[in-house]
């Protein structure tokens, strides 16, 4: 940042010392987060809440839940319509009609783990990692559909069986917990799974949100829902200080400054983690996070 | 918190050097649940199980490799349930990594309770009837059961969730000899609740089955046909030296 903005930031900050409270989205994102994870460990204890992992699960008792690219690839190995699949997607089709990628942000665990690594790095970022940043995300798009045709042809889910992060972080706590209380569990499941998850994040670590902006096929389908879910980004109307801030501090290098005059954002990046609001000079004024509304 | 770069990859190390002990470990000293108790050979030696058997429900082979997407919801269903049956497939099969299987029935069997199949997400365990389902066939090894050798048991029956009419019976001066009829659907209950240490009772595919069927149908009737005398030195030869040596496990019978 360049000094002059970090001045003018300054003197914004303190002529327009705008009252109101600071949004905790980031705060309000981790309980959830966290709120759905102890959801998840209430399966060991016995009970029922929510089953299974976020690819797909049996949320309270009678439910059944299937991530929409995994129904996909189930779709295209096995090449045959199944009405439980069919009707274990059109709920998490419901889900993301209202909330757009906000999974990506709220509910992935894997959004924890990265900005844990990302926080390990404190700011000090490889050559390599720069150059990362330029890779256009709409390459993960071309890598979703050979993720679909590898799966057509060798007839086995193949992203969600062997690289999903999502089947290996379930997979990594069910395999804990069962070797902690003597069950049957593969050690090699448990171990594959955790080096899937370790090699993501080292990977996070040499390029940030690399995984998550280009790479993930999860991420991607879900970001087509962003084009028309109810919860977007608006923007209301007042003065923004162009202090460029929350386009600084977004993960997925949205250009969000750029959509300011206009009412709305609908980039098929946005996993609505609430930083920009946050990090908005105008306390959350001028960028809100809105259900609903016109266009 | 903020680390460099140098603690950083310790810590990196560290981790990375944990998951490799650990799994050394396990290596070395086998998994948790082969403890101690079933240090014998299994049932059968000679017959291998031919392939997995699957959860309750499950669609042929093939259809159920490409329908699964390891999403662990039958790992704990079944968890829930309190029967602990299934495990997913390791890193030893690549192809079949990741999917469902009951993995030691001595220990762990499936009780058909099935939850299983009525939650699967994908449609790969189907939902069916507990009579029509097709896990395997549980064949008694004639050696070392101990209705074949003189005695009369029948613990199996009586552990079988479908009843008796899985089973026929034959009675001669050699005890009640059991045996397991193409009904069966392949829970392992039997095999748990076979009071012989290391089971008597082993669970095979139903391909296998079909495989080594006439010779299996040959053994019976001669066993059956077989003339006292020579029935006395291989029960009293042979049989009961190794059924002795492997011994009861009574807590398992009337659990």
């Amino acid at each position: 940042m360049s000094i002059d903005r970090a001045a003018e930031q300054q003197s914004s900050g303190a002529v327009e010392q705008e009252s109101g409270k600071k949004i905790k989205l980031s705060k309000l994102r981790r309980f959830i987060l966290l709120g759905i994870i102890i959801l998840f460990l209430f399966q060991f204890l016995k009970i029922k809440v929510l089953v299974g992992g976020l690819t797909g699960s049996l949320a309270v008792w009678f439910v059944n839940l299937i991530d929409v690219f995994a129904y996909l690839e189930n779709l295209v190995a096995s090449k045959d319509f199944s009405t439980v699949a069919l009707i274990a997607v059109l709920p998490v089709i419901g889900i993301y009609l209202i909330f757009g990628r906000a999974f990506c942000g709220w509910v992935c665990p894997m959004d924890f783990l990265v900005e844990m690594v990302d926080k390990i790095r404190s700011n000090r970022q490889w050559a390599i990692g720069n150059w990362a940043k330029k890779i256009s995300p709409k390459i993960g798009y071309g890598i979703a559909g050979v993720l679909l045709v590898v799966s057509a042809l060798v007839n086995i889910p193949f992203f969600t069986n062997y690289i999903s992060h999502l089947t290996n972080f379930f997979r990594m706590l069910t395999g804990g917990v069962f070797l902690v209380l003597d069950l049957p569990v593969e050690p090699s499941v448990l171990v594959f799974s955790t080096g899937g998850i370790f090699i993501l994040l080292f990977l996070e670590y040499l390029f940030p949100r690399l995984w998550c902006r280009v790479l993930c096929p999860l991420g991607k389908i879900y970001g087509l829902f962003n084009k028309i879910s109810l919860l977007k980004l608006k923007f209301m109307e007042g003065k923004c200080h162009q202090c460029i801030q929350c386009e600084q501090l977004c993960y997925m290098n949205v250009k969000i400054a750029r959509h300011i005059e206009k009412p709305g954002l609908r980039d098929a990046n946005c996993i609505y983690c609430g930083r920009c609001v946050e990090a908005c000079q105008t306390r959350g004024k001028l960028i809100k996070m809105k259900f609903g509304g016109r266009k | 918190m903020k680390l460099s770069r140098r603690d950083f990859l310790k810590v990196f190390i560290v981790a990375g050097g944990a998951v490799a002990l650990g799994s050394s470990i396990y290596i070395i000293f086998g998994t948790t649940a082969n403890r101690g108790k079933e240090q014998f050979l299994p049932p059968l030696p000679d017959i291998d199980i031919g392939g997995f058997i699957r959860p309750p429900g499950a669609l042929p082979e093939k259809e159920f490799r490409a329908k699964c997407i390891s999403c662990g919801v039958c790992v704990n269903v079944c968890h829930v349930m309190k029967y602990d049956a299934i495990a997913i497939v390791g890193l030893k099969d690549i192809k079949n990594f990741g999917t469902p299987y009951i993995k030691d029935m001595r220990d762990f069997p499936c009780g058909l309770c099935m939850e299983c199949p009525k939650y699967c997400p994908t449609g790969a365990l189907k939902k069916i009837e507990k009579e029509k389902v097709v896990m395997g066939m549980a064949l008694i090894d004639f050696s070392l059961c101990f209705g074949w050798n003189g005695d009369v048991c029948l613990s199996c029956s009586k552990a079988c969730p479908l009843g008796a009419y899985v089973f026929d019976f034959y009675h001669s001066e050699w005890g009640n000899q059991p045996n397991i009829n193409e009904k069966c659907v392949g829970c392992g209950l039997c095999v748990k609740y076979c009071p012989l240490g290391g089971s008597a009772v082993k669970v095979v595919t139903k391909w296998k089955y079909e495989n080594i069927k006439t010779s299996r149908i040959d053994e019976m009737n001669r066993l059956l046909t077989m003339s006292t005398e020579d029935r006395y030195n291989i029960v009293y030869g042979k049989n009961l030296p190794e059924i002795m040596a492997r011994g009861r496990i009574v807590e398992r019978e009337y659990r």
